[in-house]
């Protein structure tokens, strides 16, 4: 069993690893960085979130799905797509006013 | 502040308050004329301490916990804690027998605990967000007093929904209401295993499938009706093949029941 959770988990760490490409997007004095962010169409994307503020932020889409909270002073991944061309807006739950931003796929 | 202080609590809150008005409910129903455990509410008392010690332990260890798997511990977290509020469901529907129970007898201990644990995880999974916001807002004097103030009146709003649900249903004739609480938690069980499905699909562990409908032109999911639908039946206005399927997987279990099935279409058993 333990060697079959190993290979389950060398197998998943080794798609990820390989073919998902990876975007970056900062947290910073509750505003993102880029606000506009591009991604290639019809491909799933590791999103990489980076909070460098102290406090927390819940980064939210609806045009997305995704919801999740990302504690101050930390980074966390969550993976979107394959999406179609077009533009999805996101914003920071938390800190609303400023915190927004979109990802756009081409 | 104030006004992203109320919607965020009270997206929180409702889910939990109206999960724990079905269950009352259903408990209140099936059990009038039975003074067995569930008719005395003390398990109420124990989830909610259970469920506010659990929020405030994992929002003090999410930056640990969220950095396990390669930083979608939170996902995983969270969609174990909805399987397992599923699985506890059942158990808690399936053991609901046509007999007077004797408090303390084994069926309503584990029948209590199952209820305990499942709105102590509710409360757990949307408390510890609430906990995480307002422990970021107390290094910000200046936004303390507008955000407690829209937390305390979220809080009421969401619990005053709940308390609304349970005096509506329990106006309804007996029958009429079981039938309205056990859809709902049948609801319910659906829009865990979908969130659980949506979880594991952001943190890439469950495949991507292909959107089944999109309704957010239609009603989108931010408005206050689909917020409250969300709330109440797991709305999604863009559910993808395996959300659906997990939905209705889910929903046709709770419907298999005994109970559910007697409810419907007996009489019976309750």
């Amino acid at each position: 069993m333990r060697k079959f959770s190993f290979m389950m988990m060398s197998l998943l760490a080794g798609t990820v690893s390989a073919a998902v490409p990876e975007f970056e997007l900062h947290i910073r004095d509750h505003l993102f960085f880029p606000a506009t962010l591009d991604v290639p169409a019809e491909t799933k994307i590791r999103l990489m979130i980076l909070n460098e503020d102290d406090t927390p932020e819940e980064f939210e889409s609806y045009e997305l799905n995704r919801e999740k909270v990302i504690p101050g002073k930390s980074r966390t991944v969550i993976f979107i797509g394959p999406l179609k061309p077009g533009e999805y807006p996101f914003f920071g739950e938390f800190y609303p006013k400023t915190a927004q931003g979109k990802v756009i796929a081409r | 502040m104030f006004l992203t202080s109320v919607i965020l609590v009270l997206q929180e809150i409702l889910e939990a308050a109206l999960l724990l008005s079905m269950l009352l409910l259903v408990t209140r129903l099936i059990e009038s004329g039975n003074k067995g455990l569930i008719a005395n509410r003390t398990w109420i008392w124990s989830a909610l301490a259970c469920g506010v010690l659990l929020a405030w332990s994992y929002a003090l260890y999410m930056p640990v916990i969220a950095e396990w798997f390669d930083y979608v511990g939170q996902e995983v977290t969270n969609a174990a804690c909805q399987l397992l509020t599923i699985v506890l469901l059942l158990v808690f529907i399936y053991g609901i027998k046509n007999q007077v129970e004797l408090p303390g007898s084994a069926h309503t201990l584990v029948a209590s605990f199952c209820l305990i644990v499942v709105v102590a995880l509710a409360i757990m999974r949307e408390g510890s967000e609430i906990v995480l916001y307002l422990r970021g807002i107390m290094g910000q004097p200046e936004a303390v007093s507008p955000v407690l103030l829209g937390a305390a009146l979220a809080t009421g709003i969401g619990v005053s929904c709940g308390i609304l649900l349970y005096y509506l249903l329990i106006a309804l004739k007996r029958h009429i209401a079981l039938r309205v609480a056990l859809v709902l938690l049948a609801f319910f069980a659906g829009n865990m295993a979908s969130q659980a499905v949506l979880l594991l699909t952001q943190a890439d562990w469950a495949p991507y499938t292909s959107q089944v409908w999109d309704s957010s032109a239609l009603l989108p999911e931010y408005s206050v009706a689909g917020q409250l639908l969300y709330a109440l039946v797991g709305y999604e206005a863009t559910p993808s093949l395996l959300q659906l399927a997990a939905y209705v997987g889910a929903f046709l279990m709770i419907a298999a029941s005994p109970v559910f099935r007697s409810a419907w279409f007996r009489q019976d058993l309750v």
